[in-house]
Protein backbone atom coordinates (compact mmCIF):
# COMPACT_ATOMS: atom_id res chain seq x y z
CA UNK A 1 0.00 0.00 0.00
CA UNK A 2 1.05 3.60 -1.07
CA UNK A 3 0.97 5.74 2.10
CA UNK A 4 0.94 9.65 1.76
CA UNK A 5 -0.14 12.99 4.31
CA UNK A 6 -2.33 14.63 1.82
CA UNK A 7 -4.13 12.36 -1.62
CA UNK A 8 -5.62 14.98 -3.78
CA UNK A 9 -8.31 13.57 -6.46
CA UNK A 10 -8.16 15.55 -9.60
CA UNK A 11 -5.62 17.45 -11.26
CA UNK A 12 -7.95 20.24 -12.52
CA UNK A 13 -6.52 24.01 -11.24
CA UNK A 14 -8.38 23.71 -8.09
CA UNK A 15 -6.75 20.01 -7.62
CA UNK A 16 -2.99 21.12 -8.60
CA UNK A 17 -3.47 24.51 -6.75
CA UNK A 18 -4.20 22.22 -3.66
CA UNK A 19 -1.51 19.70 -4.21
CA UNK A 20 0.73 22.84 -4.81
CA UNK A 21 0.18 24.36 -2.05
CA UNK A 22 0.10 21.42 0.83
CA UNK A 23 3.60 20.25 -1.04
CA UNK A 24 4.81 23.57 -0.46
CA UNK A 25 3.87 23.45 3.29
CA UNK A 26 5.95 20.07 3.68
CA UNK A 27 3.26 17.79 3.21
CA UNK A 28 4.10 14.46 1.51
CA UNK A 29 1.54 14.87 -1.51
CA UNK A 30 -0.15 12.70 -4.44
CA UNK A 31 -2.03 14.33 -7.15
CA UNK A 32 -4.32 12.24 -9.43
CA UNK A 33 -6.22 12.19 -12.05
CA UNK A 34 -8.14 9.90 -13.72
CA UNK A 35 -7.15 11.04 -17.38
CA UNK A 36 -4.42 10.51 -19.34
CA UNK A 37 -3.61 13.70 -20.30
CA UNK A 38 -4.23 16.69 -17.75
CA UNK A 39 -6.24 19.38 -19.24
CA UNK A 40 -7.66 17.57 -21.81
CA UNK A 41 -10.82 17.91 -23.11
CA UNK A 42 -11.60 21.18 -21.88
CA UNK A 43 -14.94 21.77 -20.54
CA UNK A 44 -15.26 25.52 -20.05
CA UNK A 45 -14.59 29.07 -22.33
CA UNK A 46 -11.24 29.55 -20.36
CA UNK A 47 -11.74 33.38 -19.47
CA UNK A 48 -10.25 34.27 -16.21
CA UNK A 49 -9.83 37.83 -14.45
CA UNK A 50 -6.04 39.56 -14.68
CA UNK A 51 -7.15 40.35 -10.86
CA UNK A 52 -7.51 36.79 -10.07
CA UNK A 53 -4.14 35.15 -11.34
CA UNK A 54 -2.57 38.00 -9.02
CA UNK A 55 -4.23 37.17 -6.29
CA UNK A 56 -3.08 33.99 -6.94
CA UNK A 57 0.25 35.00 -7.58
CA UNK A 58 0.57 33.33 -10.92
CA UNK A 59 2.97 34.81 -13.90
CA UNK A 60 0.65 35.23 -17.02
CA UNK A 61 2.60 33.39 -19.54
CA UNK A 62 2.51 33.50 -23.40
CA UNK A 63 2.56 29.71 -23.18
CA UNK A 64 -0.81 29.21 -22.01
CA UNK A 65 -2.61 33.43 -22.56
CA UNK A 66 -4.50 33.07 -25.93
CA UNK A 67 -5.98 36.28 -25.97
CA UNK A 68 -5.51 39.73 -23.44
CA UNK A 69 -9.32 41.15 -23.30
CA UNK A 70 -10.02 44.72 -22.88
CA UNK A 71 -13.71 44.95 -22.73
CA UNK A 72 -16.63 42.81 -22.35
CA UNK A 73 -20.04 43.19 -24.79
CA UNK A 74 -23.57 42.29 -24.03
CA UNK A 75 -26.00 41.31 -26.06
CA UNK A 76 -29.87 41.43 -25.86
CA UNK A 77 -32.27 39.04 -27.59
CA UNK A 78 -32.66 41.74 -30.11
CA UNK A 79 -29.36 42.07 -31.08
CA UNK A 80 -28.73 45.32 -29.08
CA UNK A 81 -25.37 45.48 -27.82
CA UNK A 82 -24.00 47.11 -24.25
CA UNK A 83 -20.11 47.81 -24.71
CA UNK A 84 -18.34 47.77 -21.70
CA UNK A 85 -14.62 48.71 -21.61
CA UNK A 86 -12.02 47.47 -18.89
CA UNK A 87 -11.19 50.71 -17.79
CA UNK A 88 -14.93 51.42 -17.14
CA UNK A 89 -16.33 48.39 -15.41
CA UNK A 90 -14.64 45.15 -13.72
CA UNK A 91 -16.40 41.36 -14.43
CA UNK A 92 -15.30 38.80 -12.69
CA UNK A 93 -14.36 36.55 -15.79
CA UNK A 94 -12.43 39.01 -18.11
CA UNK A 95 -8.99 39.47 -18.34
CA UNK A 96 -7.01 36.51 -20.43
CA UNK A 97 -8.67 33.62 -22.34
CA UNK A 98 -6.38 30.90 -21.21
CA UNK A 99 -5.33 27.58 -23.58
CA UNK A 100 -6.81 25.52 -21.29
CA UNK A 101 -5.12 22.11 -21.80
CA UNK A 102 -1.50 23.74 -21.69
CA UNK A 103 -2.69 25.69 -18.23
CA UNK A 104 -3.77 23.06 -16.88
CA UNK A 105 -1.17 20.83 -17.43
CA UNK A 106 1.47 24.02 -16.39
CA UNK A 107 -0.60 24.43 -12.70
CA UNK A 108 0.17 20.14 -12.04
CA UNK A 109 3.61 20.66 -13.29
CA UNK A 110 3.90 23.58 -10.72
CA UNK A 111 2.76 21.50 -8.59
CA UNK A 112 4.98 18.61 -9.34
CA UNK A 113 8.07 21.22 -8.98
CA UNK A 114 6.28 21.97 -5.50
CA UNK A 115 6.94 18.45 -4.24
CA UNK A 116 3.61 16.73 -5.21
CA UNK A 117 3.92 12.90 -6.73
CA UNK A 118 1.23 13.16 -9.83
CA UNK A 119 -0.29 10.20 -11.29
CA UNK A 120 -2.26 10.20 -14.66
CA UNK A 121 -4.53 7.80 -15.79
CA UNK A 122 -4.96 6.82 -12.17
CA UNK A 123 -8.79 6.29 -11.09
CA UNK A 124 -10.07 6.75 -7.52
CA UNK A 125 -12.97 3.57 -7.62
CA UNK A 126 -13.36 3.67 -4.24
CA UNK A 127 -12.96 4.74 -0.45
CA UNK A 128 -13.22 3.71 3.08
CA UNK A 129 -11.92 4.62 6.82
CA UNK A 130 -9.73 2.66 8.27
CA UNK A 131 -7.42 3.63 11.41
CA UNK A 132 -8.32 7.18 11.19
CA UNK A 133 -7.13 7.25 7.41
CA UNK A 134 -8.64 7.22 4.46
CA UNK A 135 -7.52 3.95 2.11
CA UNK A 136 -8.63 4.62 -1.53
CA UNK A 137 -9.00 2.27 -4.08
CA UNK A 138 -7.32 2.91 -7.38
CA UNK A 139 -6.60 2.02 -10.49
CA UNK A 140 -4.05 2.67 -13.20
CA UNK A 141 -3.51 1.09 -17.05
CA UNK A 142 -5.15 -2.03 -15.47
CA UNK A 143 -3.28 -2.59 -11.81
CA UNK A 144 -5.33 -2.09 -8.90
CA UNK A 145 -3.66 -0.76 -5.75
CA UNK A 146 -4.59 1.20 -2.84
CA UNK A 147 -3.43 4.75 -1.49
CA UNK A 148 -3.87 5.43 2.71
CA UNK A 149 -4.03 9.08 3.08
CA UNK A 150 -4.59 10.83 6.04
CA UNK A 151 -6.35 13.66 3.95
CA UNK A 152 -8.21 13.02 0.51
CA UNK A 153 -8.82 16.25 -0.71
CA UNK A 154 -11.90 15.78 -3.72
CA UNK A 155 -11.28 17.71 -6.86
CA UNK A 156 -12.96 15.91 -8.36
CA UNK A 157 -15.18 18.04 -10.47
CA UNK A 158 -19.24 18.39 -10.73
CA UNK A 159 -19.49 15.05 -10.71
CA UNK A 160 -17.45 14.10 -7.43
CA UNK A 161 -18.24 11.03 -6.04
CA UNK A 162 -15.47 11.02 -4.06
CA UNK A 163 -17.19 13.59 -1.51
CA UNK A 164 -20.47 11.59 -1.45
CA UNK A 165 -18.25 8.11 -0.86
CA UNK A 166 -17.51 10.00 2.39
CA UNK A 167 -20.82 11.30 3.37
CA UNK A 168 -20.93 14.57 1.76
CA UNK A 169 -23.74 15.84 -0.62
CA UNK A 170 -22.32 16.89 -3.56
CA UNK A 171 -24.76 15.41 -6.32
CA UNK A 172 -26.71 18.01 -7.65
CA UNK A 173 -29.96 19.06 -8.27
CA UNK A 174 -30.86 19.93 -12.21
CA UNK A 175 -31.65 23.77 -11.06
CA UNK A 176 -27.86 24.30 -9.70
CA UNK A 177 -26.20 22.75 -12.87
CA UNK A 178 -26.18 24.15 -16.42
CA UNK A 179 -25.90 21.80 -18.85
CA UNK A 180 -22.77 23.46 -21.40
CA UNK A 181 -21.99 22.64 -24.76
CA UNK A 182 -19.57 24.70 -26.90
CA UNK A 183 -17.21 24.78 -30.32
CA UNK A 184 -14.08 25.91 -30.84
CA UNK A 185 -14.14 27.69 -33.94
CA UNK A 186 -12.55 29.42 -36.60
CA UNK A 187 -13.45 31.79 -39.31
CA UNK A 188 -15.46 33.69 -36.31
CA UNK A 189 -16.09 37.12 -37.20
CA UNK A 190 -16.60 39.14 -33.95
CA UNK A 191 -17.99 43.23 -34.02
CA UNK A 192 -15.46 43.42 -31.35
CA UNK A 193 -12.79 41.10 -31.27
CA UNK A 194 -10.58 41.82 -28.34
CA UNK A 195 -14.12 41.78 -26.04
CA UNK A 196 -15.89 39.00 -24.53
CA UNK A 197 -19.58 38.70 -25.77
CA UNK A 198 -22.75 37.52 -23.76
CA UNK A 199 -25.83 36.83 -25.01
CA UNK A 200 -28.97 36.66 -23.05
CA UNK A 201 -32.48 35.52 -23.21
CA UNK A 202 -34.36 32.65 -24.69
CA UNK A 203 -31.46 31.84 -26.95
CA UNK A 204 -30.33 30.15 -24.01
CA UNK A 205 -32.92 29.32 -21.19
CA UNK A 206 -30.93 29.22 -17.67
CA UNK A 207 -28.34 30.81 -18.49
CA UNK A 208 -26.61 32.57 -21.92
CA UNK A 209 -24.11 32.14 -24.57
CA UNK A 210 -21.09 33.37 -25.33
CA UNK A 211 -18.23 34.36 -27.98
CA UNK A 212 -14.51 34.31 -25.76
CA UNK A 213 -12.55 35.42 -28.53
CA UNK A 214 -8.78 33.23 -28.93
CA UNK A 215 -6.85 35.69 -30.97
CA UNK A 216 -7.27 35.55 -34.87
CA UNK A 217 -10.46 34.58 -35.92
CA UNK A 218 -11.20 31.79 -33.65
CA UNK A 219 -13.09 31.86 -30.12
CA UNK A 220 -14.89 29.55 -27.85
CA UNK A 221 -18.17 29.52 -28.55
CA UNK A 222 -20.67 28.24 -26.17
CA UNK A 223 -23.68 28.03 -24.05
CA UNK A 224 -25.61 27.18 -20.45
CA UNK A 225 -28.71 25.99 -20.37
CA UNK A 226 -30.87 24.89 -17.00
CA UNK A 227 -32.54 21.43 -18.18
CA UNK A 228 -35.40 22.30 -16.46
CA UNK A 229 -36.10 25.47 -18.67
CA UNK A 230 -35.69 23.71 -21.73
CA UNK A 231 -37.30 20.68 -23.53
CA UNK A 232 -33.97 20.80 -26.08
CA UNK A 233 -30.20 19.45 -25.08
CA UNK A 234 -27.39 22.44 -25.17
CA UNK A 235 -26.20 21.04 -28.18
CA UNK A 236 -29.33 21.85 -29.44
CA UNK A 237 -29.15 25.44 -28.50
CA UNK A 238 -25.80 25.20 -29.78
CA UNK A 239 -26.51 24.44 -33.21
CA UNK A 240 -29.40 27.18 -33.64
CA UNK A 241 -27.45 30.23 -31.69
CA UNK A 242 -24.09 29.38 -34.13
CA UNK A 243 -26.64 29.19 -37.43
CA UNK A 244 -28.55 32.34 -36.32
CA UNK A 245 -25.58 34.51 -35.11
CA UNK A 246 -24.14 37.23 -37.61
CA UNK A 247 -20.34 36.77 -36.19
CA UNK A 248 -20.55 32.42 -36.22
CA UNK A 249 -22.63 31.79 -39.38
CA UNK A 250 -19.66 31.07 -41.45
CA UNK A 251 -17.52 30.06 -38.46
CA UNK A 252 -16.48 26.37 -38.62
CA UNK A 253 -16.05 24.31 -35.57
CA UNK A 254 -12.65 22.27 -34.93
CA UNK A 255 -13.31 21.18 -31.33
CA UNK A 256 -16.65 20.25 -29.20
CA UNK A 257 -16.83 20.27 -25.35
CA UNK A 258 -19.28 19.37 -23.16
CA UNK A 259 -20.05 19.25 -19.59
CA UNK A 260 -21.75 20.53 -16.23
CA UNK A 261 -21.29 23.99 -14.71
CA UNK A 262 -22.36 23.75 -11.05
CA UNK A 263 -23.98 27.36 -10.85
CA UNK A 264 -26.26 27.15 -7.64
CA UNK A 265 -23.94 28.63 -4.98
CA UNK A 266 -20.76 27.62 -2.76
CA UNK A 267 -21.42 24.10 -1.07
CA UNK A 268 -22.75 24.24 2.28
CA UNK A 269 -20.68 21.09 4.11
CA UNK A 270 -17.25 21.03 2.59
CA UNK A 271 -15.48 18.71 5.12
CA UNK A 272 -15.72 15.70 7.01
CA UNK A 273 -13.45 13.69 9.24
CA UNK A 274 -10.28 13.25 6.77
CA UNK A 275 -11.91 14.66 3.94
CA UNK A 276 -11.94 18.41 2.14
CA UNK A 277 -13.74 19.18 -0.95
CA UNK A 278 -12.78 21.62 -3.47
CA UNK A 279 -13.33 23.49 -6.37
CA UNK A 280 -16.09 22.44 -8.92
CA UNK A 281 -16.53 19.51 -6.93
CA UNK A 282 -17.99 22.01 -4.28
CA UNK A 283 -19.35 24.22 -6.49
CA UNK A 284 -16.85 26.75 -6.12
CA UNK A 285 -18.05 28.99 -9.47
CA UNK A 286 -19.29 31.97 -10.28
CA UNK A 287 -23.15 31.24 -9.79
CA UNK A 288 -23.51 34.36 -12.40
CA UNK A 289 -21.26 34.05 -14.85
CA UNK A 290 -20.55 30.57 -14.48
CA UNK A 291 -16.73 31.11 -13.86
CA UNK A 292 -14.86 28.59 -11.32
CA UNK A 293 -11.42 28.75 -12.93
CA UNK A 294 -10.11 31.49 -10.23
CA UNK A 295 -12.03 30.67 -7.88
CA UNK A 296 -11.80 27.02 -7.30
CA UNK A 297 -8.01 28.08 -7.60
CA UNK A 298 -8.33 30.40 -4.61
CA UNK A 299 -10.98 27.13 -2.74
CA UNK A 300 -8.12 24.65 -3.96
CA UNK A 301 -5.09 27.21 -2.27
CA UNK A 302 -7.10 27.20 0.98
CA UNK A 303 -7.90 23.22 1.20
CA UNK A 304 -4.34 22.82 0.53
CA UNK A 305 -2.75 24.90 3.16
CA UNK A 306 -5.54 23.62 5.58
CA UNK A 307 -4.53 19.92 5.06
CA UNK A 308 -0.87 20.62 5.53
CA UNK A 309 -1.50 22.57 8.66
CA UNK A 310 -3.39 19.81 9.88
CA UNK A 311 -1.43 17.23 9.23
CA UNK A 312 1.72 19.20 11.39
CA UNK A 313 -0.93 18.97 14.09
CA UNK A 314 -2.10 15.93 13.46
CA UNK A 315 -5.26 16.15 13.97
CA UNK A 316 -7.55 14.89 10.98
CA UNK A 317 -11.11 15.31 12.39
CA UNK A 318 -13.98 17.43 10.59
CA UNK A 319 -13.13 19.82 13.87
CA UNK A 320 -9.80 20.34 12.77
CA UNK A 321 -10.12 20.58 8.70
CA UNK A 322 -13.03 23.12 10.22
CA UNK A 323 -11.41 26.32 9.72
CA UNK A 324 -11.37 25.48 5.70
CA UNK A 325 -15.46 26.13 5.86
CA UNK A 326 -14.79 29.68 7.51
CA UNK A 327 -12.11 30.66 5.07
CA UNK A 328 -13.84 29.29 2.12
CA UNK A 329 -17.12 31.53 3.15
CA UNK A 330 -14.82 34.53 3.83
CA UNK A 331 -13.18 34.31 0.24
CA UNK A 332 -16.36 33.08 -2.03
CA UNK A 333 -19.19 32.27 0.04
CA UNK A 334 -20.83 36.11 0.46
CA UNK A 335 -19.55 37.30 -3.32
CA UNK A 336 -21.53 34.28 -4.68
CA UNK A 337 -24.71 35.09 -2.51
CA UNK A 338 -24.96 38.51 -4.26
CA UNK A 339 -24.25 36.80 -7.63
CA UNK A 340 -26.78 34.36 -7.06
CA UNK A 341 -29.67 37.21 -6.55
CA UNK A 342 -28.25 38.87 -9.53
CA UNK A 343 -28.94 35.62 -11.83
CA UNK A 344 -32.12 35.14 -10.10
CA UNK A 345 -33.35 38.64 -11.22
CA UNK A 346 -31.96 37.95 -14.65
CA UNK A 347 -33.50 34.70 -15.00
CA UNK A 348 -36.68 36.38 -14.43
CA UNK A 349 -36.58 38.66 -17.41
CA UNK A 350 -38.44 38.31 -21.08
CA UNK A 351 -36.67 38.71 -24.03
CA UNK A 352 -38.72 41.72 -24.14
CA UNK A 353 -37.31 43.45 -21.24
CA UNK A 354 -33.65 42.48 -21.91
CA UNK A 355 -34.36 44.76 -25.14
CA UNK A 356 -34.91 47.54 -22.86
CA UNK A 357 -32.60 47.32 -20.70
CA UNK A 358 -30.06 47.20 -23.54
CA UNK A 359 -31.63 50.07 -25.30
CA UNK A 360 -31.59 52.13 -22.33
CA UNK A 361 -27.88 51.28 -21.43
CA UNK A 362 -26.40 50.93 -24.79
CA UNK A 363 -25.10 54.70 -24.86
CA UNK A 364 -24.67 54.93 -20.99
CA UNK A 365 -21.27 56.15 -19.89
CA UNK A 366 -20.19 53.89 -17.08
CA UNK A 367 -17.70 55.24 -15.83
CA UNK A 368 -20.17 58.27 -14.28
CA UNK A 369 -23.24 56.19 -13.27
CA UNK A 370 -24.02 55.57 -9.94
CA UNK A 371 -25.59 52.41 -8.69
CA UNK A 372 -28.84 54.20 -7.44
CA UNK A 373 -28.81 55.89 -10.78
CA UNK A 374 -28.76 52.17 -12.65
CA UNK A 375 -31.70 50.87 -10.44
CA UNK A 376 -33.74 53.78 -10.81
CA UNK A 377 -33.65 52.83 -14.80
CA UNK A 378 -34.11 49.11 -14.26
CA UNK A 379 -37.16 49.90 -11.99
CA UNK A 380 -38.92 51.56 -14.61
CA UNK A 381 -38.33 48.56 -17.42
CA UNK A 382 -39.45 45.90 -14.60
CA UNK A 383 -40.23 47.20 -10.84
CA UNK A 384 -38.96 43.55 -9.70
CA UNK A 385 -35.66 44.68 -10.05
CA UNK A 386 -36.18 46.69 -6.13
CA UNK A 387 -37.54 43.02 -4.90
CA UNK A 388 -34.87 41.17 -6.55
CA UNK A 389 -31.86 43.60 -6.52
CA UNK A 390 -32.40 46.28 -3.69
CA UNK A 391 -30.93 44.39 -1.03
CA UNK A 392 -27.68 43.81 -2.88
CA UNK A 393 -26.39 47.44 -3.06
CA UNK B 1 -29.24 2.71 -19.57
CA UNK B 2 -27.91 3.04 -22.77
CA UNK B 3 -24.81 4.75 -23.32
CA UNK B 4 -25.01 6.04 -26.74
CA UNK B 5 -21.56 5.79 -29.24
CA UNK B 6 -21.43 9.68 -29.16
CA UNK B 7 -21.32 10.42 -25.36
CA UNK B 8 -18.00 12.53 -24.57
CA UNK B 9 -18.00 11.01 -21.12
CA UNK B 10 -18.36 14.42 -19.49
CA UNK B 11 -19.95 13.20 -16.11
CA UNK B 12 -23.01 15.54 -16.40
CA UNK B 13 -24.99 12.73 -15.62
CA UNK B 14 -23.00 11.09 -12.52
CA UNK B 15 -23.56 15.13 -11.22
CA UNK B 16 -26.76 15.27 -11.19
CA UNK B 17 -27.58 11.43 -10.16
CA UNK B 18 -29.37 11.48 -6.92
CA UNK B 19 -27.68 7.94 -5.66
CA UNK B 20 -24.56 8.29 -6.62
CA UNK B 21 -24.78 5.23 -9.38
CA UNK B 22 -22.59 6.33 -12.40
CA UNK B 23 -19.01 6.15 -12.34
CA UNK B 24 -17.37 8.21 -15.43
CA UNK B 25 -14.25 6.75 -16.76
CA UNK B 26 -12.13 8.38 -19.35
CA UNK B 27 -13.18 6.86 -22.17
CA UNK B 28 -16.31 4.94 -20.59
CA UNK B 29 -19.70 5.08 -18.11
CA UNK B 30 -20.32 2.31 -15.33
CA UNK B 31 -23.83 2.28 -14.68
CA UNK B 32 -24.87 0.76 -11.19
CA UNK B 33 -28.36 -0.89 -12.83
CA UNK B 34 -29.84 -2.91 -10.12
CA UNK B 35 -30.04 0.71 -7.67
CA UNK B 36 -31.42 2.74 -10.39
CA UNK B 37 -34.92 4.57 -9.73
CA UNK B 38 -35.36 5.43 -13.21
CA UNK B 39 -36.02 9.06 -12.48
CA UNK B 40 -34.00 9.84 -15.59
CA UNK B 41 -32.43 12.53 -14.66
CA UNK B 42 -29.41 12.00 -16.00
CA UNK B 43 -30.89 11.19 -19.32
CA UNK B 44 -32.04 15.18 -19.13
CA UNK B 45 -29.06 16.55 -17.93
CA UNK B 46 -26.98 15.03 -21.26
CA UNK B 47 -25.56 17.94 -23.06
CA UNK B 48 -25.38 15.69 -26.31
CA UNK B 49 -28.51 13.14 -25.51
CA UNK B 50 -26.52 10.32 -25.06
CA UNK B 51 -28.05 8.50 -22.60
CA UNK B 52 -31.59 6.66 -23.18
CA UNK B 53 -33.22 4.02 -20.40
CA UNK B 54 -33.48 0.73 -22.39
CA UNK B 55 -35.73 -1.81 -21.70
CA UNK B 56 -33.80 -4.03 -18.17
Amino acid sequence: MIETDILVIGAGPAGSTAAKHAAMAGSSVILMDKKSEIGSPKRCAEGVSKEGLKKLEIEPSERWVTKELSGVRMVSPNGTAVNLTEDKVKLPEAGYILERKVFDKYMAMDAGRAGAKIMIKTLATGMKREDDQMVVTAERMGEEFQIKAKIVIAADGPESRVGRWAGLRTSLKPKDMESCAQFEMAGVEMEEPDCIEFHFGSVSPGGYAWIFPKGDDIANVGLGVLTTMTDKSAYEHLLEFVENNPATKNAQAVELNIGGDPVGGLLKKKVTDNVLVTGDAASMVNPLTGGGIISGMLGGRIAGQVAAQAVMEGDYSEKGLGIYEELCERELGKSFEKYLKAKDYLLSLSDEELDQIAEVFKDSDFETINTAEMVRKLVKISPKALLKLGKLF
Amino acid sequence: MIVKEWCMYCGECAGVCPRNLIEVREISLNFNKEECKDCRICVKACPVQALEKGDD
